[in-house]
């Protein structure tokens, strides 16, 4: 089911969230077992024949936790324990996500035709990746013995499932527990509704709005230089709006139910480095990597030479987890090159003086949006040649053509480009403060301006109209 | 200020009544002009999407239908040619049962002949019309689910903003210069300059011996080959054929249909020969099949331009291995015109014979 469909917001949603608050009343744990239930009607609409694999990853890694927190176990027994649930999580996620192209891989270099087709499960590299976090927590000694329901309902609930973002248990659980969320608080849904609204209009007007133009540079056997870049440019972003629209969404729906969600996006093409983009994009996997597996690894621990090569191992893996072809790991080692780099330079130049703090800080965003421009076209190419070849028309500023479709092109890019680098991101209009639980605080005790109000009610209004009946998320198929 | 419950409701109304206001707009302004034509009116390229209004507020005897191959051009270069009173509805990259669907429509309000622009692929495997997600029969159709999916539109309440704003005298011109280079739809103030070649275009440049040998390089390649018969099957081809095409045609015994075989660069064959003949032989079994048919139904008349050797081996034609230049479709219409190339129902396969020698012969110059 999509956030952006009719039935989901016409009635999914109000359903779901009118049997949580009714149920609220009777109990504390009813309304957690409705929402779970509600989550996986969710996941089952569209994805029924994967339903039984997240039942059954969600048992196996409770059973291995309780046994980490429960169980009476020594140390290598626990070890035992924590390796067989991760490597379980990684069997499967490897199987399901990976195993296509091991085995085109396989064919291509011992010119055998070893043929798999597996589905990909949606979702599986979000709720694989929630859990492994889990297993790794409970080892450490850092996790409370959960209740099953609640510890279904951190892994299923609807919001973040197909997409994110990455959730952490001790953020979540905490907030099932509470009775508090399971009475409806106006203020919460209110800012919930904005928020989703917000989310909304990104997706349906902004994203799906500059889609058509992505086509000039990836769909073109052979794009000129200003179609590429323009397609190029439109990916950018198409996929920001994209995936910081679900994730507001998902914010939004969330805050209704009294739970807060945590950032995702913190507008990511305004950073000036490389290692600040990081900070800002798809934040909570950036947290996963670094929590689970680039501190792990070592880290900066070890010297300066280990420090990149572990970054580079990071940004591998990130980039193989988006998607198993070659493109995504292109992708990865760019961007992990990209951090090695920020990095050396950092400790190179530790210190700019103060009257070239403004320029620098500019030429450095505007260096970092290119990087991260190139990096995007072997993130949505087809192939590694295909981006070579949109690459190379970006680099060719001979073959111009600069025809109508162009200009228009040109215009509209120039308009997301603005909006991108001068207005304010969703948290900075509503004051979404995850940290601390608070949101709207300036819309609190009827200071709310009529005219936000009525502007949400535009920006809600033209989300809804913009639906389109076939328009997934690009985060669906990671 | 009313409590934040009040303020959800009040959200949730102004809404509505945002979506409703919307609707209305697009209601009144009717940018594809569905409800009602429009000398204001403008023209978009999305022909799957404006070929729906055009068909409910142009008046025209004759439908002009294809696929990219016949999106260039102009109906008043049709008009002229050919003497008649036309509506383009090509389509790129549509296949026969899109083409099928517009066709009935068109014939529906009117058209009392149709000039079929008719290529191989178009009869490949694809969606059912009713299912399919590029084309809405319902807005074709004018259902109540076509027209909600109409005016409850963002897309179509920006559009019928801007042309609000550019009914406004003093914005009037401005507006209508800068629309072809602005982010909006209907930015084409002349019916006849959908989707057809400025008249300033830079021929030479985009239509060349360099481009189509570039192309057929590149469809050729050893990684790509396997895509030039990719959705090619006989059986299933024949089945489309009959189905779309045999059965518009025999439905409509009082419409004339003039059906031609675009004239494709000997490469296109050329490559198939090479790289994937049994494509090759799919295509000519195809086309055989459908020479045979056509030239036995009382109401066509069937041209073929494919083996037409001094445009087809001009490789300065092309923009690839089968688009030809504004030069060509002016040739075409002339043809047409003429009957030059007319298929004789006596000897149907003529010139596909023809064609199979030429393809055969052919050395590519590298």
């Amino acid at each position: 089911m999509l956030f952006n469909s009719y039935p989901f917001i016409l009635l999914f949603l109000p359903i779901v969230l009118a049997g949580y608050f009714r149920l609220g009343r009777r109990s504390n744990l009813a309304p957690v077992i409705w929402l779970a239930l509600a989550s996986l009607a969710f996941y089952a609409i569209g994805s029924w024949q994967f339903v039984a694999l997240l039942l059954i990853s969600i048992a196996f890694n409770y059973g291995v936790g309780h046994l980490l927190i429960v169980a009476k176990l020594s140390p290598s027994q626990r070890k035992a324990a924590l390796a067989l649930g991760v490597v379980g999580d990684l069997l499967v996620l490897g199987i399901f996500k990976y195993a296509g192209f091991a085995a085109e891989n396989f064919n291509a270099l011992f010119g055998t035709h070893v043929a798999i087709h597996i589905l990909l499960p949606v979702g599986i590299s979000f709720y694989t990746f929630t859990q492994i976090a889990f297993l790794v927590d409970a080892y450490r000694g850092r996790v409370a013995a959960y209740a099953l329901p609640h510890y279904v309902l951190f892994v299923t609930y609807f919001p973040h499932l197909i997409a994110g973002p990455i959730l952490h248990h001790k953020d979540m659980i905490p907030q099932f527990e509470r009775e508090e969320t399971k009475r409806p608080d106006a203020h919460l849904i209110l800012c919930g509704v904005i928020i989703f609204a917000i989310g909304l209009f990104k997706k349906t007007c902004l994203a799906d709005g500059i889609q058509p133009l992505v086509a000039l540079a990836f769909e073109a056997r052979f794009p000129s230089f200003d179609q590429a870049w323009c397609g190029a440019l439109a990916y950018t972003f198409q996929l920001y709006f994209d995936f910081s629209g679900y994730s507001d969404m998902a914010i939004g729906i969330s805050l209704m139910f009294g739970i807060f969600l945590p950032v995702n996006f913190n507008s990511p093409y305004k950073a000036a480095g490389i290692v600040e983009f990081w900070r800002r994009w798809h934040m909570t996997l950036s947290q996963f990597l670094r929590d689970y597996l680039y501190i792990p690894l070592g880290g900066n621990r070890h010297g300066r030479v280990l420090r990149y090569v572990n970054l580079m191992i990071t940004m591998l893996l990130g980039g193989l987890w988006h998607g198993a072809a070659w493109t995504f790991v292109a992708w990865g080692a760019l961007h992990g090159a990209y951090l090695c780099v920020n990095h050396a330079f950092n400790a190179l130049v530790p210190n700019v003086p103060a009257i070239l703090a403004r320029p620098v800080r500019i030429a450095g965003a505007v260096l970092t949006f290119l990087a991260v421009v190139v990096a995007w076209v072997f993130f949505r190419a087809e192939s590694v040649t295909w981006a070579l070849r949109v690459l190379h028309a970006m680099a060719d500023p001979s073959n111009i053509i600069f025809g109508r479709g162009e200009i228009a092109a040109l215009v509209q890019v120039s308009i997301y480009a603005a909006m991108v680098w001068l207005a304010p991101n969703t948290q900075g209009i509503m004051g979404y403060d995850h940290a601390n639980r608070r949101v709207g605080e300036a819309l609190r005790g009827g200071r709310m301006r009529p005219l936000f109000l009525y502007g949400a009610s535009l920006v809600l209004a033209f989300g809804i109209l913009g639906i389109q009946s076939h328009s997934e998320f690009i985060y669906f198929r990671f | 200020m009313p409590s934040t419950f009040a303020s959800v409701k009040r959200l949730l109304l102004a809404s509505a009544i945002c979506a409703l206001g919307a609707a209305a707009l697009t209601y009144l302004v009717d940018p594809l002009q569905l409800f009602r034509p429009s000398r204001l009116a403008f023209y978009s390229d999305d022909t799957r999407m404006q070929n729906a209004g055009l068909i409910r507020s142009q008046s025209f005897d004759t439908a002009f239908m294809g696929t990219s191959l016949a999106i260039h051009f102009r109906q008043s270069d049709i008009d002229r040619a050919l003497g008649v009173h036309s509506l383009k509805l090509a389509m790129t990259g549509s296949n026969s049962r899109q083409q099928a669907f517009v066709l009935e429509r068109a014939i529906d309000r009117g058209a009392r002949r149709v000039i079929w622009e008719m290529d191989d692929f178009i009869f490949v495997d694809a969606a059912d019309i009713e299912s399919d997600p590029f084309l809405s029969v319902d807005l074709y159709r004018r259902t109540a689910k076509g027209v909600a999916s109409y005016l409850f539109s963002a897309a179509m309440a920006k559009e019928s903003l801007f042309a609000l704003l550019r009914a406004i005298p003093p914005l009037r011109a401005p507006l209508t210069r800068a629309a072809p280079y602005l982010p909006v739809k209907f930015a084409l103030s002349d019916v006849d300059d959908i989707y057809a070649l400025p008249r300033d275009f830079d021929v030479g440049r985009d239509y060349n011996a360099k481009k189509t040998l570039a192309a057929f390089a590149y469809i050729t390649a050893p990684s790509r080959r396997r895509f030039l018969g990719e959705g090619y099957g006989y059986e299933a081809m024949v089945r489309h054929f009959e189905q779309d095409t045999v059965r518009l045609i025999t439905r409509h015994p009082d419409v004339t249909f003039d059906i031609y075989f675009p004239p494709y660069s000997i490469l296109q064959f050329v490559a198939m020969r090479d790289a994937s003949p049994e494509t090759l032989k799919t295509v000519t079994d195809l086309t055989a099949h459908i020479a045979e048919r056509l030239t036995q139904l009382p109401n066509v008349r069937l041209h073929d331009f494919r083996a037409i050797k001094p445009v087809t081996h001009d490789l300065g034609n092309y923009g690839d291995v089968i688009h030809h230049s504004p030069a060509v479709d002016a040739m075409v219409l002339k043809w047409l015109a003429s009957g030059e190339y007319r298929v004789d129902p006596s000897k149907p396969t003529a010139s596909l014979v023809e064609l199979k020698a030429q393809v055969e012969a052919y050395r590519v110059e590298r």
